[in-house]
């Protein structure tokens, strides 16, 4: 089944408008100091439970924003009111 | 009845509280590795513990393709080993796996394709891999349903043609190899959750599942996509991104189709199951969950996917369609790594695409690696620091553009 992703922008649409833009993950880690491996273990590796999850997703078939979403991984399914922002 | 007790493959053991070792996953992989345990290092208080049904996951799920034409060296050298593997583990297990090795030809729709094309073909002739760039002429000799025009939107500029590779029915294999496993004194339980992992003293001492607690001496992460979520119940991150990939089959058809093909620019792969449907599958979903969501959208692709390809399908209809996880990593390349900071817990996920047709193959070596505490030459190249060292597999430089999460 496909579902829908709130757009900030748009409302309630379908997820194939969208880009997936990966786990939001904070800010980029300071460069000062920056091993590459702290460096690569920010931009490749992730903890993925299951369950919600803020996410980046980009409108990209629509109004061409980037937003964050709650969704849960477990039921790819948007989380009741996680939406926009 | 008398009749279902002569065939019965294999029959539930009584749940012990503790197994030398314990393996998660009942797909190929962990199957698999339970029975070379058995079989080459005479570990055989194994338990195989399976969420759901044995195969229930990408076990069950993949299009059935196996093929060993890889982009690079280490990934062609396992894949060919494994391809070689089938028709051993059929007669060992006294078991028909269906193999058919009817052979494969990847299309390539470019200029860059066929670039790619002619130095993986270099690759795997230098491996000892039979492997042959086509033209589009010969690719319509070989499948004759092909168009070759210029008709399509991206018409077919060459073939890499595989003989080798082909197709092994997925359920037979679980099947066989939980026969094997079993009959060589494996305890395998379905229905079995791991909701927990203890660890005590930087070693893994048992599992809580929904069945009880179960102490180990090693424990074997081996489920497929679902191997991320496992992975985090310690707290381990891995550069592993579960999607779900699709894969549909038609109404069953007369034998027309007598390899298997796919094509780089319409992300297609299809074969004609013995049984006559046009088995196929598509690309995938980008966002990581860990569901079987089946999407129209995909159904829609793949349709017309197909039809560009060979109009002949036009008007054939798909019956059932259905998703699977497929393990992602940023290399293309799997993660088969007993060095995680826990001792005693071993991983093998990561394995994309190719995780079926990789499956006695790696648990071969997986059970080397279990009994030994050594890491077996053939697996150096996938080892999990490889990410953090900047030393990526050349996997990606396949011709497929998977996706975009590399």
């Amino acid at each position: 089944m496909t579902f829908r992703l709130t757009c900030p922008v748009c409302g309630k649409r379908d997820v194939y408008e969208f880009t997936f833009g990966g786990q939001e993950r904070g800010p980029r880690p300071a460069q000062e100091g920056l091993s590459a491996g702290e460096h690569f273990r920010w931009v490749q590796f992730r903890l993925i439970p299951g369950g919600p999850q803020r996410e980046w997703w980009y409108h990209g078939q629509g109004c061409g924003v980037w937003f964050r979403v709650t969704r849960d991984p477990a039921t790819n399914r948007e989380v009741e009111g996680g939406g926009g922002g | 009845m008398n009749w279902l007790k002569l065939r019965r493959l294999w029959r539930p053991a009584p749940l012990k509280r503790h197994y030398d070792t314990v393996i998660i996953g009942g797909g190929v992989h962990g199957l698999a590795t339970a029975y070379y345990l058995a079989r080459n290092h005479g570990i055989r208080d194994v338990a195989v513990l399976e969420s759901q049904y044995l195969g229930f996951g990408g076990s069950g799920r993949n299009t059935a393709i196996v093929r060993a034409n890889q982009r690079t060296a280490e990934n062609v050298r396992l894949y060919d080993e494994g391809l070689k593997l089938w028709r051993v583990l059929a007669d060992e297990l006294d078991f028909n796996l269906m193999f058919f090795n009817c052979g494969s030809l990847l299309l390539g729709h470019s200029e860059a394709s066929v670039g790619a094309f002619r130095m993986a073909a270099s690759t795997h002739n230098l491996m000892g891999v039979h492997s042959e760039l086509l033209d589009p002429r010969q690719c319509a000799e070989v499948i004759p349903g092909l168009d070759i025009s210029d008709r399509p939107r991206f018409p077919i500029q060459a073939g890499l043609y595989h003989p080798p590779g082909g197709i092994v029915r997925h359920d037979a294999v679980v099947w066989g190899l939980a026969k094997g496993a079993a009959e060589r004194g494996v305890h395998i339980h379905q229905g079995c959750e791991v909701r927990g992992i203890d660890a005590r003293d930087g070693r893994v001492v048992g599992v809580r599942t929904s069945l009880g607690d179960i102490a180990c001496n090693r424990l074997g992460i081996m489920a497929g996509g679902y191997s991320t979520a496992i992975a985090a119940m310690l707290g381990i991150e891995l550069p592993i991104h579960p999607l779900t990939i699709q894969a549909m089959v038609t109404h069953p058809l007369k034998p027309f189709l007598h390899h298997v093909f796919s094509s780089t620019a319409y992300h297609v792969y299809a074969n004609q199951t013995l049984k006559g449907e046009i088995a196929t599958g598509a690309h995938m979903d980008p966002q990581v969950n860990y569901t079987t969501d089946a999407t129209a959208y995909y159904l829609k692709h793949q349709a017309e996917a197909l039809v560009e390809l060979m109009p002949a399908l036009r008007g054939v209809r798909f019956m059932r369609i259905w998703a699977g996880l497929a393990d992602m990593t940023p290399d293309m390349a799997p993660i088969m790594e007993g060095d995680l900071g826990w001792g005693g817990l071993y991983l093998d996920a990561g394995w994309g695409y190719f995780g079926f047709k990789s499956g006695p193959v790696a648990g071969k070596y997986m059970a080397e690696y279990m009994a030994s505490g050594e890491r077996p030459e053939v697996l150096k190249a996938f080892q999990l620091k490889r990410f953090l060292e900047n030393r990526y597999s050349g996997e990606t430089a396949a011709v497929m553009k998977y996706g975009h999460w590399d």
